[in-house]
C-alpha cells in the first residue's frame, strides 16, 4: 500500500499518469489507506506542490484530515514522528488551499539533536524526515540541517556504502534542497546511481524523482 | 501512540506498524566489493616469469 | 573529530604493546633460505619488507626515546635478515625487471644503509627503457617513485601526472570506494608524502578533500571491522594540516588490540594454535597501527608544541637527488 501510494506520487512527479489526487490514488475509508498517508507524510501532497492546488474542501482535504485525526503521534513518540506529523499539517496549510483552520494544531517537535546527534545517527533521521525537503516547508528544520550539510555528505556516503538506498535517497534529497553540498560529493551522479542499485524501490524513486523536480538535482 | 483503550486490537498494532515505519531502526549493513575477475589466466602468465611483488598493503579478499 | 593533542597516554601505549607483539615476533620475520627462489614472497619479504617501511618513522621521529629505541632495534634486526643488503643483490640479478626489490631496499637506502653492488645494479636496471614500461597501476608507480627519489636515482615518471590518475588524485566520487579502493587512496597519500615525512606534498584541494570524507570511510569500516584499514585511515587522518583526531575510532582501534599488543586484521582475534597463522593474521595490522599511532602521535606534539618540537630532520624533506 505504501509502496503503491509511493509510485502515484511518483508517477504524478514525473508528469506521467492522469492528474493526480490522492483520494484516487488510495482507497477511502481504508484504514490501511490512512496509515500510508501518516507513513509518506508531506509527500502525499507533493504533486500539489508542483503548481496546481487542490481545492479546499474535496475529497482529498478529508483523507488527509482523517489520517491526521487516526495517527497522531503518542505521548512516546519520537521526534521523528512527530516531525513527520507536523510536516503533513504543513503540507496541508501549503498544498490544500484549506486555508489554517479547523486543522490540528502543529505538535511541537524537538529540534536538540539536529545539532547534537553524531552524523551516522543524524542522517538516519534526517533521511526519515526527507518529506519536509518539499519547496517551502520546514524552514526551520532546513537551515538547521543546512549547518550539518558536510555531515549529510557523509551519511550519504555510508549509506551508499551499507547499501541503505532509501537512506541515501532521503539524504540526496535533503542535499538537493541544501544551498552547499561539497561538490567533490557528486550529488547528481549520486541520486541516479542510488535509484537505479535500489532495483525499483517506490520510495526511493519518490525522494530521487522529487529531488530532480523540486531542485534540479540528480538525473 | 493511540489512547483510545476501547480501540480494536487491529488498531492498535496497525498504530505501532505505522510509528514504525515513520522512524524505523537502520536495516543491516550490506558490504560487496570489486570482485577481481578476467586478469586471472594474464596474472597467472605474470607469476611465472616473477613472483608477485610484495605490496605493503593487505589485498582484498 | 576535534583537532589538537589526541590522547597521548592512549597512542603510546597502542605503539608500546605493537612494539612488543613484533618484537616478539621475529623469529616469524625471518627469510628462509630460499627467499630469492622457491619461497612465498608474499609470507617472507612483504612482512619483512612492512616491518622496515612502518618502524622507520618510528625509530626517527617517535617524540618518546623508548620508544624510539625499541623500533630502531626491529629496523636493525630487518636489515640484518637482509643480509646487510646482500639479498637485494640477489633478488636483482635472479628478477632485473621486478619493481620489489628497489621499493624495499629503498626504505633502508633512506635510512643511509647502503649496499654498493645493489647500487651499481641499480644504475643499470632502473636506467633502460624497459624500466619505463608501464606498471600494473599508478598508485605502485608512485611507490616505485618514492624508491628512486629515495635512493637517489632519476625518476623514471612524473610523480605528479602519475598521482593525477590515482584513485585519490582524481578525487572520485567518495561513495564509490569500495575496499580495494581505499586501500589504494591511503597508499597513494604513503607514497606521495614519503610515508608522512612529506605531508606538504599532498595537494591542498587534495588534503581538503580527504580531511571531509575520511570520517565517513573510517565509520564504514570500522563497523566492519578491518582494523588494518581502519589503521591506514587513521594514519592518512594524521597526514593532514592542523591533523584532526578522531578519539572515537583510536578507542575502538584500541580496544581491538589484545592484551598481548596484537592488532587482528579483521574482527576479533582468533587465536589459533599455529603461531604462523597467528602470525600471518596480525602481523599487518600491528605494524599499521604502530605506524599511525606514531603519525597521530607526531601530529598531536605538533598541535601542541608547533611544528618545530616533532620536525626533526626527515620532515618535509625535499631533497630530491
Amino acid at each position: 500500500m505504501i509502496a503503491d501510494a509511493a509510485t502515484g506520487v511518483a508517477l504524478a512527479l514525473r508528469g506521467e499518469g492522469d492528474p493526480y489526487a490522492l483520494s484516487r490514488t488510495l482507497r477511502q475509508g481504508d484504514a490501511l489507506a490512512l496509515a500510508a498517508i501518516r507513513v509518506l507524510g508531506a509527500d502525499a501532497l507533493a504533486p500539489y506542490a508542483l503548481g496546481h492546488r487542490a481545492g479546499p474542501g474535496g475529497e482529498d482535504e478529508s483523507v488527509v484530515r482523517e489520517a491526521l485525526a487516526a495517527y497522531p503521534p503518542g505521548v512516546a513518540a519520537s521526534d521523528v514522528s512527530v516531525w513527520s506529523y507536523r510536516g503533513l499539517i504543513e503540507a496541508s496549510h501549503a498544498f490544500l488551499n484549506g486555508g489554517a483552520d479547523g486543522w490540528p494544531r502543529p505538535p511541537e517537535a524537538g529540534a536538540g539533536w539536529i545539532g547534537t546527534d553524531p552524523w551516522p545517527r543524524l542522517s538516519h533521521r534526517a533521511s526519515q524526515l526527507a518529506a519536509l525537503a518539499l519547496p517551502g516547508l520546514a524552514p526551520g528544520l532546513a537551515e538547521a540541517l543546512a549547518a550539518r550539510t558536510d555531515d549529510l555528505s557523509r551519511g550519504f556516503v555510508r549509506a551508499v556504502r551499507r547499501q541503505d538506498w532509501l537512506q541515501a535517497a532521503g539524504l540526496g534529497r535533503w542535499l538537493a534542497r541544501l544551498p552547499e553540498v561539497p561538490p567533490t560529493l557528486g550529488l547528481d551522479g549520486g541520486l541516479a546511481f542510488v535509484r537505479q542499485m535500489s532495483g525499483g524501490d517506490a520510495r526511493v524513486a519518490l525522494h530521487v524523482v522529487a529531488a530532480r523536480r523540486f531542485h534540479g538535482r540528480g538525473w | 501512540m493511540i489512547t483510545d483503550r476501547t480501540a480494536p486490537a487491529e488498531s492498535v498494532t496497525l498504530t505501532a506498524e505505522v510509528e514504525n515505519l515513520v522512524d524505523s531502526a537502520e536495516p543491516d549493513a550490506v558490504f560487496r566489493d570489486t570482485r577481481e575477475c578476467g586478469g586471472g589466466l594474464l596474472l597467472l602468465g605474470l607469476l611465472l616469469i616473477s613472483p608477485p611483488t610484495p605490496r605493503p598493503k593487505t589485498d582484498a579478499r | 573529530m576535534t583537532g589538537g593533542r589526541g590522547d597521548p597516554a592512549l597512542l603510546d601505549r597502542l605503539v608500546g604493546d605493537g612494539l612488543g607483539w613484533l618484537d616478539g615476533a621475529r623469529a616469524s620475520f625471518r627469510l628462509p633460505p630460499d627467499v630469492t627462489t622457491d619461497a612465498d614472497p608474499n609470507t617472507t619479504l612483504k612482512p619483512l619488507g612492512e616491518l622496515a617501511e612502518l618502524t622507520e618513522l618510528t625509530r626517527t621521529a617517535h617524540p618518546r626515546r623508548e620508544i624510539r629505541e625499541r623500533a630502531d632495534a626491529l629496523f636493525a634486526f630487518a636489515w640484518q635478515e637482509t643480509g646487510e643488503g646482500e639479498l637485494f643483490a640477489e633478488l636483482i640479478r635472479g628478477e632485473p625487471r621486478a619493481t620489489y626489490p628497489v621499493e624495499l631496499y629503498g626504505i633502508f637506502a633512506q635510512a643511509g644503509l647502503r649496499h654498493a653492488a645493489v647500487e651499481e645494479l641499480l644504475v643499470t636496471t632502473t636506467g633502460l627503457r624497459g624500466w619505463r614500461v608501464a606498471r600494473e597501476d599508478h598508485t605502485r608507480t608512485l611507490g616505485v617513485l618514492n624508491a628512486e627519489r629515495r635512493i637517489g636515482l632519476p625518476r623514471h615518471a612524473a610523480a605528479d601526472a602519475e598521482f593525477a590518475h590515482t584513485g585519490l588524485g582524481l578525487l572520485p566520487e567518495p561513495w564509490t570506494l569500495d575496499r580495494k579502493a581505499a586501500y589504494g587512496v591511503t597508499h597513494d597519500v604513503f607514497h606521495l608524502t614519503d610515508w608522512g615525512r612529506a605531508r606538504r606534498r599532498l595537494p591542498a584541494a587534495h588534503a581538503g578533500y580527504l580531511r571531509l570524507w575520511l570520517p565517513a570511510w573510517l565509520e564504514c569500516w570500522l563497523e566492519e571491522q578491518l582494523w588494518d584499514l581502519v589503521g591506514e585511515l587513521l594514519a592518512v587522518t594524521a597526514c593532514l594540516p592542523d591533523a584532526p583526531y578522531d578519539a572515537a575510532a583510536w578507542q575502538r582501534l584500541a580496544a581491538a588490540q589484545t592484551s598481548d599488543g596484537a592488532v587482528p586484521e579483521t574482527g576479533t582475534a582468533t587465536r589459533s594454535a599455529d603461531p604462523a597463522e597467528t602470525f600471518l593474521a596480525c602481523y599487518h595490522s600491528t605494524l599499521v597501527t604502530v605506524f599511525a599511532g606514531t603519525l597521530a602521535r607526531i601530529a598531536a606534539t605538533e598541535a601542541a608544541d608547533g611544528p618545530a618540537a616533532a620536525g626533526r630532520p626527515p620532515f618535509e624533506s625535499e631533497a630530491a637527488p
